[in-house]
């Protein structure tokens, strides 16, 4: 009964994330009538981290804050009791470096982009669509080099986006934009709030780096040139610190120096008062990382990391972190007769659970991220399966918990289940890693977990509106698709005649193959098709027997995408 | 679950012993009664090599071994100083900035990658040291990496040590993008500049004022500071100025690859007028044109032994390009410009007896020491003298015939390749590839 209205409570606070900024006022209003912001989880095994499990006890929230933990705890008479018998309370898991909770940056770009790509044609081939930069305004630097981009300014607490990481048990992630050379200064935040803004715990956390070039041509539009912009504006910036120490020194007699909020933003890190954390998973990638923070003497942190075994001494040595990704690699769907996969790509599959293990006992800080996975319901999973490859579960869990919240200093307020600290939980029935996440708490607020609207099952499904340009012109198709965990099944009609597809199959980040035969003027031929979809478009290229390569670019009807994303408030970039 | 874990281990040991790095035989190697090709100092017949330290310590008839040194009976077979391919885009994960039309600041040191199976490769082809260049897209490209391929080890220790650093400038058609000059307008793209050769002319005449102004606030900060100025700035670091300073000071060697006698002439006008020397044209298969003008300017030419007509700048191209330049006094290599031929430099060699009748020495010093000259390294490598480093190799037969194989291929006096354990090595591959792939399958499938 008490669990049963707890959930509505829940219902009511998880329908507010969603509101438009209008009714918020309205809606909390509501919201403070109907929640409780007392709630205690007694029977329940504690894990709290900090110090030794406990076998049954109970967990008192108040205000957002934990106000009680311990065997002995009574319930106070004002809580909304949960009756814990069969449930774990750990603290709220994090995920040390994810793109949730940014908005949707990237869609009205993507819309405009669909409809003009569909008469252009051939141009722009296959390849993920990738998320537009974040921009700062009034900036100096282009697109992708702006280090004062700052994740607090694109945060969404957009419920749907929410619910995978949710179902994994994550209440807080460091959230930073997903793409660019200088991806923007990180926050860290909880996956719940009133609004946007309410989600963040503290920001700047780190200034990001990644290493790839983003789309749009211009400088730099190779790894050389990557390296080498960075490290031009990293010694602008020093030259502009200088500058500046300068003037504040004696303003008369020099020049004004000109503001620049880019090289603004890379002071903190060039003092070392915030860290860096690049991108990095090869262990020459990790090297170069390495080189790159210790010729500007950085603090430096490694997202990615999986090949930092191989790395392990220099990262001891050198003190420096990693967030290691869960998102493992994935068997391929290939045909009998494609040639054998490389040795390394085979290790890199097998080895890449044992990680954890090595970086454990070479005395290597580390935390898990979700590295772009976007099945969630594998998050729990990898990390269980680095268990079983060399990881104790409580070292596993400390990683997710106090491990994660100390690499990103919020140590002192969220990690475990202490008096005075945030009230982030995360309660499973049964152990962790074999069990069901059940709820989470939110600075105090309860979250109940439904089996999630897994996004990445369903992908595929659908009726594809698609182009595809050949040499023989342009050919519209209509493309039947059942997705069926990776595998792919369906049928495409039209200027190409009409056949089902095989071999078809779809990867987690959306990349997609199948095989059809088709009707070209000569006769038919088999068409093999590859590509990727994000969201509602489907775009990539077809080799054709004795053609040249064509490409093709399509989209579905919206499903539950509506045009309005709750709390961004900002209008489309174009 | 727990025999899944087992697996796993087993697997994790012999992954372990394969990828550990190269046994470093740190000790003294005899290599005994080869037939040796110094390229610089004649052919000895029976004669023994000793290897110490890195270096090469010895060369004469029946040397005893220094006590725990390794002894290779080398009777019938060849030694012959390490290959030096001196244009390569082996292990670069990114060979060409083109966005701009000057990148100097890029550097291939950012990029390397030591774990290029083609190091390998080549390793099994005599190739001892390679001249890894930024690609031919722009007038001036970016900054080279000299590198010995001590494949199992980090890039930095790969970095060959001392080599005068480099950059890269390109002329003609891969600059100009005729091809690419209507795909970027079909998309919208903005062209860019230059699209002619006389453009490419004016980018170095540009860069290279751009470089003297800032190679002259330089200086005068220099001086300011060496009069005892406290209250001097020093200019802001410029990266993209500064190799090309480098460049005026003599202190970067230019690589410039081209093609067409005019364009060749026309970089080594300008270099003249901002006061430096070209080192090395590279593949200038027009060469042969203009061989006096090329040695008078003390410039350097490495080009291809018999490719021609893959492009209309290349039409001109005759075999006889190296001899002819040689003939003239100009050092001239024959390089590869792919992974693919880098393994069989000793066989673009013998081309050279065959088209100019080169003698086997003077064939062989277009893959070795001209090439070490062309680098600015040839007191440490390039041929078998005492006290140079010991990059050697042993071949099956004389490396200039098309029936010979490399077999022991040392770098600083460590093996690098061995081809008798490669062959032993396949086996145990194939063992790991067979755990590796039931391990793979034995893992529950991830589906939710």
């Amino acid at each position: 009964m008490r669990i049963g209205r707890t959930m509505r409570a829940a219902t009511l606070a998880t329908a507010a994330l969603a509101a438009p900024a209008l009714a918020r006022g309205q809606l909390g209003v509501q919201r403070q009538r109907n929640a409780p912001s007392v709630y205690a989880i007694t029977n329940a095994k504690i894990i709290t981290v900090s110090g030794a499990p406990i076998e049954r006890g109970t967990v008192v929230v108040r205000d957002g804050v934990i106000a009680a933990v311990g065997a002995a705890v009574q319930a106070p008479a004002d809580a909304r009791v949960i009756d814990g018998a069969g449930l774990t309370v750990y603290p709220g898991l994090i995920d040390a470096n994810s793109s949730v909770g940014i908005g949707a940056v990237a869609a009205p770009a993507a819309a405009g982009g669909a409809a003009r790509g569909g008469g252009g044609g051939g141009g722009r081939a296959g390849g993920p669509q990738q998320q537009v930069a974040a921009t700062a305004p009034n900036s100096l630097h282009p697109v992708g080099l702006q280090p004062e981009v700052s994740t607090v300014d694109f945060l969404s607490a957009d419920a749907e986006a929410l619910s995978g990481p949710h179902s994994a048990g994550i209440t807080t992630v460091l959230s930073i934009p997903s793409s660019g050379i200088f991806l923007g200064l990180s926050a860290v935040v909880n996956l719940g709030g009133s609004n946007a803004q309410a989600m963040v715990v503290k920001a700047p956390i780190a200034e990001h780096i990644g290493f790839t070039v983003s789309r749009g041509g211009g400088y730099p539009n190779s790894l050389l040139g990557v390296f080498s912009a960075l490290r031009q504006t990293l010694i602008d910036a020093q030259h502009y610190g200088a500058e500046q120490a300068a003037y504040a020194k004696n303003p008369r007699g020099m020049r004004r120096p000109e503001p620049d909020p880019s090289l603004e933003a890379l002071q903190p890190v060039l003092s070392r008062q915030i860290p860096v954390v690049m991108e990095a998973g090869l262990e020459r990638e990790i090297e170069r990382a390495l080189d790159l923070a210790k010729e500007f003497n950085l603090r430096v942190i490694i997202a990615g990391g999986e090949e930092a075994d191989k790395v392990a001494a220099r990262l001891k040595a050198e003190n420096v972190p990693v967030l290691i990704s869960m998102n493992y690699p994935r068997r391929p769907q290939a045909s009998a007769d494609a040639d054998p996969e490389p040795l390394r790509v085979l290790r890199a599959r097998v080895e890449a659970p044992n990680l954890a293990g090595k970086l454990q006992a070479a005395g290597v800080k580390f935390a898990f991220t979700d590295g772009g996975l976007t099945t969630w319901t594998d998050f729990l999973p990898n990390v269980g399966r680095a268990v079983e490859s060399g990881l104790t579960a409580d070292q596993a869990v400390r990683a997710l918990t106090l491990g994660a919240a100390e690499i990103l200093g919020v140590g002192d307020r969220l990690g475990s289940i202490e008096q005075g600290k945030v009230a982030n939980l995360t309660v499973t029935r049964g152990d962790l890693f074999a069990g069901r996440v059940s709820q989470l708490f939110i600075d105090g607020n309860a979250v109940e977990i439904r089996a999630p609207a897994n996004t990445a099952t369903s992908a595929a499904n659908g009726a594809w509106t698609i182009t595809v340009t050949l040499d023989e012109g342009e050919k519209p198709v209509t493309l039947n698709l059942q997705q069926a965990g990776e595998q792919l099944r369906g049928t495409i009609q039209g200027a190409l005649g009409s056949s089902q597809i095989s071999n078809g199959s779809i990867g987690p980040t959306g990349d997609v193959q199948f095989t059809a035969t088709v009707t070209m003027n000569a006769g038919t031929e088999e068409a093999r098709f590859t590509g990727t979809i994000n969201a509602n478009v489907i775009r990539g290229t077809v080799a054709i027997v004795g053609h040249p390569q064509g490409t093709f670019l399509g989209t579905k009807p919206d499903a539950a995408q509506g045009a309005g994303r709750g709390g961004r408030g900002r209008p489309p970039a174009r | 679950m727990r025999s899944y874990g087992i697996l796993a281990c087993v697997v994790a040991a012999s992954v372990a012993r394969a990828q550990q790095p190269v046994a470093k035989t740190a000790g003294p190697t005899l290599i005994k009664n080869a037939t040796v090709l110094t390229v610089t100092k004649g052919t000895l017949q029976n004669t023994d090599v000793l290897l110490q330290n890195g270096k090469i310590a010895q060369i004469g008839k029946n040397l005893t071994a220094t006590a725990g040194a390794q002894v290779i009976d080398a009777t019938g077979k060849y030694v012959m100083p390490g290959i030096i391919d001196p244009h390569s885009h082996t292990m670069a994960d990114a060979i060409n900035e083109g966005s701009l039309s000057v990148t100097s600041m890029v550097r291939i040191r950012d990029v390397l990658n030591p774990t290029d199976i083609n190091i390998y490769r080549q390793l099994a082809g005599g190739v001892t040291t390679i001249n890894v260049l930024h690609g031919s897209a722009n007038t001036i490209g970016g900054q080279n990496a000299v590198v010995k391929l001590k494949y199992g080890r980090e890039a930095d220790e790969m970095l060959f040590p001392g080599a005068m650093p480099g950059i890269k400038f390109a002329l003609g058609e891969n600059v100009t993008q005729k091809n690419g000059q209507q795909a970027a307008q079909a998309q919208g793209r903005q062209l860019r500049y230059p699209a002619t050769r006389m453009g490419q002319e004016e980018v170095l005449r540009d860069a290279f004022t751009r470089a003297r102004d800032y190679k002259a606030s330089l200086d005068e900060y220099k001086a300011k500071v060496a009069k005892g100025d406290k209250a001097a700035i020093a200019p802001a670091r410029n990266l993209e100025l500064e190799p090309l300073v480098e460049v005026l000071e003599g202190k970067r060697f230019v690589h410039a690859h081209s093609y067409r006698a005019d364009e060749m002439l026309m970089l080594l006008n300008v270099a003249k007028e901002f006061g430096f020397t070209v080192k090395t044209l590279q593949h200038g298969l027009e060469g042969y044109k203009i061989a006096s003008e090329i040695q008078q300017a003390g410039t350097g030419l490495s080009s291809f032994a018999d490719e021609w007509s893959y492009k209309i700048e290349a039409y001109d191209a005759i075999p006889y390009n190296v001899p002819i330049l040689l003939q003239h006094g100009v050092v001239a290599t024959i390089n590869s410009d792919s992974d693919e031929r880098a393994r069989r430099l000793n066989i673009d060699a013998a081309k050279l007896v065959r088209y100019g009748g080169l003698s086997d020495d003077d064939a062989l010093k277009t893959i070795t020491y001209n090439g070490a000259v062309q680098l600015g390294v040839q007191d440490k490598v390039g041929s078998i003298e005492i006290g140079k480093d010991a990059d050697v190799v042993i071949w099956s037969g004389h490396p200039l015939s098309v029936y010979s194989s490399a077999e022991t291929t040392f770098i600083d006096g460590e093996i690098f390749f061995d081809q008798k354990k490669d062959l032993a090595a396949r086996d145990q591959m194939a063992k790991e590839r067979a755990a590796l792939e039931a391990a793979d399958r034995g893992r529950r499938a991830i589906v939710p």
